[in-house]
């Protein structure tokens, strides 16, 4: 853009700016009367040297504050008229104290210039002037790429793991959580896995040196866990007929399965019918592969309803793996976890991957429901998340869920 | 959860009928809750996936569930007969290793593949039922080499010296856990005992040390052997019955004949009498009919449930809605009439059963912290952030001394497997460390950030820590100014509508002043700074770093 003094400008680029002449002429206490007979333009001059704070009216008087040295403004004038670029503040202020105007001719000359030229960059000048009418705008090589830039992104397992969540909560799930360091009681013994449970071996699941032990929830939950386990309380059950003991079931230790989470939401109270999904980090002692982490994310969800029934779990589950997996066809194989009865295990045939184990479920045992206050049945499925996520991701190393390759994760793809 | 082989022809055998391999493989072996993991050759190694049922961990366990769908109905039978050995229990072994139950099982035929299935269902009940020999040890020998009556009773660590299986010569106990690869296995079983367990018989010939090791001479079956003598230790007399009943019965399968054993357990024991083993009487349950239906929902009418239960190998009589069963003296598991119902819906087949979705109208909603965090990590990848994952589990090298801090509380793992796993992070950067220490080669600026879980001990809730969320950002390049950083944090809390200052305070892992505290609403909710070049050397990063870490939890917006 090119601008050219109005009038007015030229006056004061001649004379000096009203303000700058009138600090300049009057003492440092001046009567307004006194001031305005020795400068023109008396009413410019005092607003704006009020603004630049110089000055300032104190009973009909001009107290003088500050005598400016540099004037932005007056030197823009100069760089005006002589072609020379300005700061965009000033100009603007020159622009709005009408002291410069656009100067179209300047800009369309120069313009003109280019006419039956070919140019590589469209200008504003070109479009405002019309004279990219009569330019020749130079092809670019559109088959270039440009250089190489890489957004910020989520990673894409979290991205998956998002997928799944936004999935089960239009399936009606409801999400709950449970921390991380877990009493044996919710990871075990509500569950009604005995103490002496080969799967409650320290070579299974993790112990802590330090906090070793948390407390013991409420003392109704802990005495029906404890009669189940001993001698099967009001739950038609035989119990595992041994001593239970609380010390035991007070050690901490990190959740090894999200099923604690499940036992924890059924004893805080659930809705009937409700529906509830956990995925959560879970930890076991495993010698680190390709196959194996000692960290893992597990998917679980539990249905509770009055009168569900094993056929409902199946019609659940089928409606899951289609839902979850796009599987095309879907078997269900008996299977054994401590804490439900019946159980099941869920395999599909897979569009890519043909058939795959993908669920685990069953119905809780009443050993575990009714001690923590639920009559009804309860549904519980276990979903292989990992697995699926690294089909999704196209990875064959477990370890690479949790990828600490920038390249990789700067050139993955956005998992649907 | 075991996996056992078995050979194919030996199994259509003790099931008495051929059986096609598809058919096997995709119905038959799923009524033992196993699935065929591979076929080599005539072996087949198959997966049992019911950890409370040993009785299912043979060849001889498979046939004999399978076989009720294939001909051989209802309850098996086993005769016992009359005791002739006796075993006298020493009271002294109260103090180590209390209860054994024994038998004798006389006119075996053993081949090589009768032998190798006896001692697989004997390794796989050790260790997995018996938790590694703990709760349940067995010894198996060749009864025509002991003269009775055999004592149970402990001998001091070199009190004894006989020849350990396997070896030439004649060792003390204490020499056996010293040297013998068994010993040096199970030793930590007699942790603590001042006296070790011993079968011994009449002759004064050592039979086995229990849970550890047998000996050479009587304790070693083979093709040769006709009758054996059988015997399980621990702690618990119920649980050592219910292992020796599967034992047994599979022997018994293969053509044995049962002989009970009176076993003395004198004054002085805990029991104080004389039990007769084994007990393979057969166990009752009753069942409701109306029960079952309500649970499975395939509306079955007792004659059909009972058949279902006879196919089971249970004995199963029907009056109205009531079912009285037996079932075989080797079955524990059952607890519960649900029990029960399981056998039933596996003998109808999971396949055959018509699925139906229940209906059921609920909403559906995530938890809050997710919401938060996926928030969050929309404005951080809008400002150009890559986000990674790292585990929760972490090293107090990294997490500390690598990052220039001495001491810190953290949760610390006992059982520790790898040394990098040993603790539970505190906080998020050090980790971004890590990341950025790996990726020297990847072109700059590197901008990466994560949103994770950490866990600080916290003496006053239920499990004495606690999950606090927390987001950590870090930028590196060629030249780094602390503007770089401060400007992500400043835009990230001007979207999130977060008012905070910063407040200069030294930080050991940062530059001395080039770090400080985020301040909002009164509270630290975080840190930035320029990470100090000792830190850096630690993790061999060659270009500066600047990063911030808040807690998520402690921010409103």
């Amino acid at each position: 853009m090119e601008y050219k003094l109005t009038d007015e400008g030229r006056e004061y680029l001649a004379k000096g700016l009203p303000e700058k002449r009138l600090v300049e002429s009057i003492d440092k206490d001046t009567g307004i009367k006194e001031a305005k007979s020795k400068v023109e333009n008396f009413s410019i001059a005092l607003s704006w040297a009020k603004k630049n704070g110089w000055v300032k009216l104190e009973k009909g008087m001009i107290k003088v504050l500050k005598r400016p040295g540099k004037i932005p403004e007056q030197d823009a004038l100069e760089a005006v008229s002589k072609g020379k670029p300005v700061d965009s503040e000033t100009l603007n202020t020159l622009l709005k104290r009408k002291l410069i105007a656009e100067d179209r001719e300047t800009e369309s000359k120069k313009a003109m210039e280019m006419v039956g030229k070919e140019v590589t960059n469209l200008t504003p000048e070109l479009i405002k002037t019309g004279v990219w009418k009569d330019v020749k705008l130079k092809p670019y090589n559109v088959r270039a790429v440009g250089s190489r830039v890489y957004p910020g992104k989520r990673q894409p397992y979290n991205q998956f793991l998002d997928s799944v969540r936004a999935k089960l909560v239009s399936l009606g799930f409801k999400e709950m959580t449970g921390p991380h360091i877990e009493t044996e009681f919710w990871n075990f013994d509500a569950l009604y896995q005995a103490q002496n449970h080969p799967s409650r071996d320290w070579t299974q699941t993790y112990a802590l040196k330090h906090p070793t032990h948390g407390d013991l929830p409420d003392k109704k939950i802990v005495d029906r866990v404890k009669a189940t386990h001993e001698n099967g309380w009001e739950t038609g059950s035989t119990g595992w007929g041994y001593e239970w003991d609380p010390k035991k079931a007070s050690n901490l230790m990190p959740r090894a399965h999200t099923t604690a989470c499940s036992a924890r939401r059924i004893a805080q109270g659930v809705d009937v019918p409700g529906k509830y999904f956990a995925i959560s980090r879970c930890f076991r002692p495993d010698v680190i592969d390709a196959t194996h982490g000692v960290e893992f994310n597990q998917a679980e969800g539990i249905v509770i309803d009055e009168g569900l029934t094993f056929r409902d779990m199946l019609g659940l589950l089928e409606q899951f793996a289609v839902e979850m997996a796009g599987a095309e066809k879907v078997k269900f194989y008996p299977d054994y976890y401590p804490f439900t009865e019946p159980s099941v295990q869920v395999s599909v045939k897979h569009p890519d991957l043909g058939w795959i184990e993908i669920a685990g479920a069953g119905i809780f045992r009443p050993e575990l429901t009714e001690p923590l206050g639920l009559k009804q049945p309860v549904i519980a499925w276990g979903f292989g998340i990992d697995r699926l996520a690294m089909y999704k991701l196209g990875i064959v190393d477990i370890r690479e869920l949790f990828s600490r390759n920038l390249q990789w994760l700067r050139n993955s793809r956005i998992i649907r | 959860m075991p996996t056992i082989e078995v050979n194919y022809e030996d199994l259509l055998c003790l099931i008495g009928k051929h059986v096609p391999l598809d058919e096997l493989r995709d119905k038959a072996v799923l009524y033992a809750k196993g699935e065929v993991d591979e076929v080599d050759g005539a072996m087949l190694k198959l997966d049992i996936k019911d950890a409370n049922r040993p009785d299912l961990w043979s060849a001889e366990g498979i046939a004999r569930e399978i076989a009720g769908r294939y001909g051989k109905k209802g309850l098996p039978e086993y005769d016992v007969k009359k005791p002739s050995l006796v075993v006298n229990v020493d009271p002294k072994v109260m103090k180590v290793r209390p209860y054994t139950v024994c038998a004798v099982v006389r006119e075996l035929k053993i081949d090589e593949n009768v032998l190798s299935q006896i001692i697989q269902l004997q390794e796989k009940v050790a260790e997995t039922f018996g938790k590694r020999r703990k709760e349940v040890a067995i010894g198996i020998y060749d009864y025509k080499k002991i003269r009775g009556p055999i004592k149970y009773t402990t001998v001091k660590p070199d009190g004894i010296k006989f020849v350990p299986l396997e070896f030439s010569e004649e060792m003390t106990p204490k020499e056996i856990l010293d040297k013998h690869p068994k010993g040096k296995e199970y030793k930590h079983l007699l942790d603590g005992c001042r006296e070790y367990p011993i079968f011994i018989d009449a002759a004064g010939e050592v039979l086995s040390m229990p849970p550890v090791i047998n000996s050479d001479y009587t304790g070693k079956v083979t093709p040769e052997t006709t009758d054996v003598f059988i015997e399980c230790s621990g702690f618990d007399l119920g649980f050592n019955m219910s292992a020796l009943n599967v034992l047994v019965s599979a022997l018994a399968d293969r053509g044995g004949v049962i002989e009970a054993v009176k076993v003395h357990y004198p004054k002085g024991h805990e029991l104080n009498k004389t039990i007769t083993t084994p007990d393979m009487k057969p166990k009752k349950f009753s069942i409701n009919l109306k029960d079952v239906n309500k649970l499975l929902g395939i509306g079955l009418s007792a004659d059909d449930a009972a058949d279902l239960l006879e196919k089971s190998r249970y004995s199963a009589k029907a009056s109205g809605n009531k079912i009285d069963v037996l079932y075989p003296s080797y079955r524990q598991d059952i607890m519960h009439w649900r029990d029960v119902a399981e056998d039933i819906i596996i003998s109808y087949g999971y396949n055959e059963v018509k699925p139906s979705p229940p209906k059921l109208a609920t909403i559906g909603g995530e938890d809050e912290m997710e919401v938060t965090s996926r928030k969050i990590a929309e404005v951080m990848t809008g400002l150009g952030a890559q986000e990674v994952l790292s585990y929760i589990l972490t090293n107090k090298g990294n997490m500390l001394g690598k990052m220039g801090l001495d001491g810190g509380d953290a949760v610390e793992i006992e059982n520790v497997v790898s040394a990098n796993w040993s603790v539970f992070r505190t906080w998020i950067l050090p980790e971004l460390l890590e990341f950025l220490s790996r990726n020297k080669h990847v072109e700059y600026p590197q901008k990466v950030f994560e949103i994770g879980i950490t866990i600080l001990p916290d003496s006053v809730s239920e499990t004495k820590t606690r999950d606090v969320r927390k987001l950590a950002c870090a930028v590196s390049d060629t030249i780094i100014g602390y503007e770089e950083i401060s400007s992500t944090l400043d835009a990230l809390l001007r979207t999130l509508g977060v008012d905070y200052e910063l407040r200069a305070k030294r930080h050991g892992s940062m530059i001395n002043g080039r770090s400080a505290v985020i301040v909002s609403g009164g509270k630290e909710i975080g840190i930035m700074g320029e990470i100090s070049p000792e830190v850096l050397n630690n993790w061999g990063i060659e270009k500066p770093v600047a990063a911030f870490e808040i807690d998520i939890e402690k921010i409103k917006f």
